[in-house]
């Protein structure tokens, strides 16, 4: 695995409460939504780094960059923008290390979430 | 909660049709920000349509009237800016008020995005309270656009009727005047052109006041334009002069409409508005245009010709028609 250890939460949940008015259900609502999106996407980048296509990587890691930044997931964000620039500079160690730490972040996410419901 | 109230409550006092809500695209592929604002802009009164694709976003602004657009920058299809662009090209009879979503946010971005036609700018992650207050300046823009135009239609109908007597006005006289003769060359029918002058308006003035020289007038152009065809044209032409167009009127028909409302008008008692009553004597002076003539000729000149056979009705001694040939003012 790659990556420095993350010391910070995966999900600012303040920040998110405070941009949507404060409705918990709500927050959650999105979650489920950002779920369902980062599985269909995690799957077409995993599909886009095997066949080199650097459009999708860019194009993809924009996308869940947007996601997460909505949601103030700093660390997917992060994940997601390394993904990006893998993309915009055709850089296919860099495509493979973001694809581990998005995994690897998602997971954290999802565990985190899990624990505190 | 204040707030939502608030909203609606102005687009009540705008002109947008009665009582519906302000209308708004979202044109967004992330599905959490596009679900978010969905909610969100329900939640503040806005009707919400909403599309994951440029293509499809541009199709509901062509197709619908939505009059904020909050569209990503980055949206497949067509991306903002040029979606912004294709837009502007519309020309829709509404403004619609482009913001646009973006998460970069160099001044380069905001530059481009700006001079391809969007109104606003924003940086996602999208922070509610400030698209609530940019949302706001939309429906000040919104609600200006739409006072402009109620008084722009306003100034049409007063550029187009004529406000004492609330027949046409001169203006749109001309403007029947030439659309007539185009058609008369087309379909070979000719029209009728009459001058109607009133005798001796100055001296219901002078006699009951101006005010009833008014009344008087209003109470002519109605009662002409009542004994007329409903296709027929009639407009002030100024002072106490109205112009009449007759469709598919020859020189027989138009002396005698002339003729008949010479004789309906000296019937009739007119109200001075100041209790008594008083007659009117016309002088009507006409002409007809032939298109089988085959002259090029020039609408103007209908008019010329009928000014000068009113001339002669008066000059011969009022309270009479003179309807004459086109040709016979060429001679």
């Amino acid at each position: 695995m790659t990556g420095e250890v993350k010391t910070e939460l995966p999900i600012n949940r303040k920040e998110a409460l405070e941009r949507i008015g404060g409705d918990e259900s709500f927050l959650q609502e999105l979650l489920n939504i950002y779920s369902e999106e980062f599985e269909k996407k995690f799957a077409e980048l995993k599909q886009a780094v095997e066949g080199k296509d650097f459009k999708t990587i860019r194009e993809a890691g924009h996308y869940l960059k947007g996601a997460s930044a909505n949601l103030s997931l700093p660390a997917l964000r992060e994940a997601s923008w390394k993904m990006e620039m893998a993309g915009a500079n055709s850089d296919l160690e860099a495509a493979r290390e973001a694809l581990s730490l998005l995994q690897k972040e998602y997971q954290r996410l999802q565990e985190f979430l899990k624990a505190s419901s | 909660m204040n707030q939502s109230s608030k909203v609606e409550r102005k687009m009540e006092s705008g002109d947008l049709t009665d009582k519906a809500k302000v209308s708004v695209l979202v044109a967004e592929d992330d599905r959490v920000t596009r679900s978010l604002l969905e909610k969100q802009l329900s939640q503040w009164g806005y009707c919400v349509q909403t599309s994951a694709d440029g293509h499809q976003a541009l199709e509901i602004l062509k197709k619908t009237e939505v009059r904020i657009a909050i569209l990503d920058w980055m949206i497949p299809g067509l991306e903002g800016p040029e979606l912004c662009r294709r837009l502007r090209l519309l020309k829709k009879p509404r403004y619609t008020y482009l913001i646009l979503l973006t998460s970069r946010d160099s001044d380069a971005d905001l530059i481009e995005g700006l001079e391809a036609g969007a109104d606003d700018y924003m940086t996602k992650p999208i922070n509610l309270m400030e698209l609530r207050a940019r949302l706001k300046t939309a429906g000040r823009i919104i609600e200006l656009e739409d006072s402009l135009i109620t008084a722009r239609k306003k100034l049409a109908r007063l550029a187009l009727t004529d406000s004492l007597t609330g027949v046409w006005s001169r203006f749109r006289f001309q403007q029947f005047l030439k659309e007539e003769y185009n058609r008369s060359r087309r379909s070979a029918q000719p029209f009728g052109l009459l001058m109607v002058d009133v005798d001796n308006f100055k001296e219901i003035n002078d006699t009951f006041g101006h005010p009833a020289g008014d009344n008087v007038l209003k109470q002519l152009a109605q009662l002409l334009k009542k004994n007329l065809r409903n296709y027929d044209r009639i407009a002030r032409y100024g002072g106490d002069e109205f112009i009449i167009l007759l469709l598919g009127s020859d020189l027989g028909g138009t002396g005698s409409v002339a003729r008949r409302l010479l004789e309906i008008i000296r019937q009739k008692k007119f109200k001075t508005g100041t209790g008594s009553t008083t007659s009117v004597r016309l002088s009507l002076g006409g002409t007809v245009f032939f298109p089988e003539s085959g002259k090029e000729s020039d609408p103007e000149k209908l008019i010329v010709t009928a000014d000068r056979a009113l001339y002669r009705a008066k000059k011969e001694g009022r309270d009479r028609t003179v309807v004459i040939p086109l040709e016979e003012e060429n001679i």
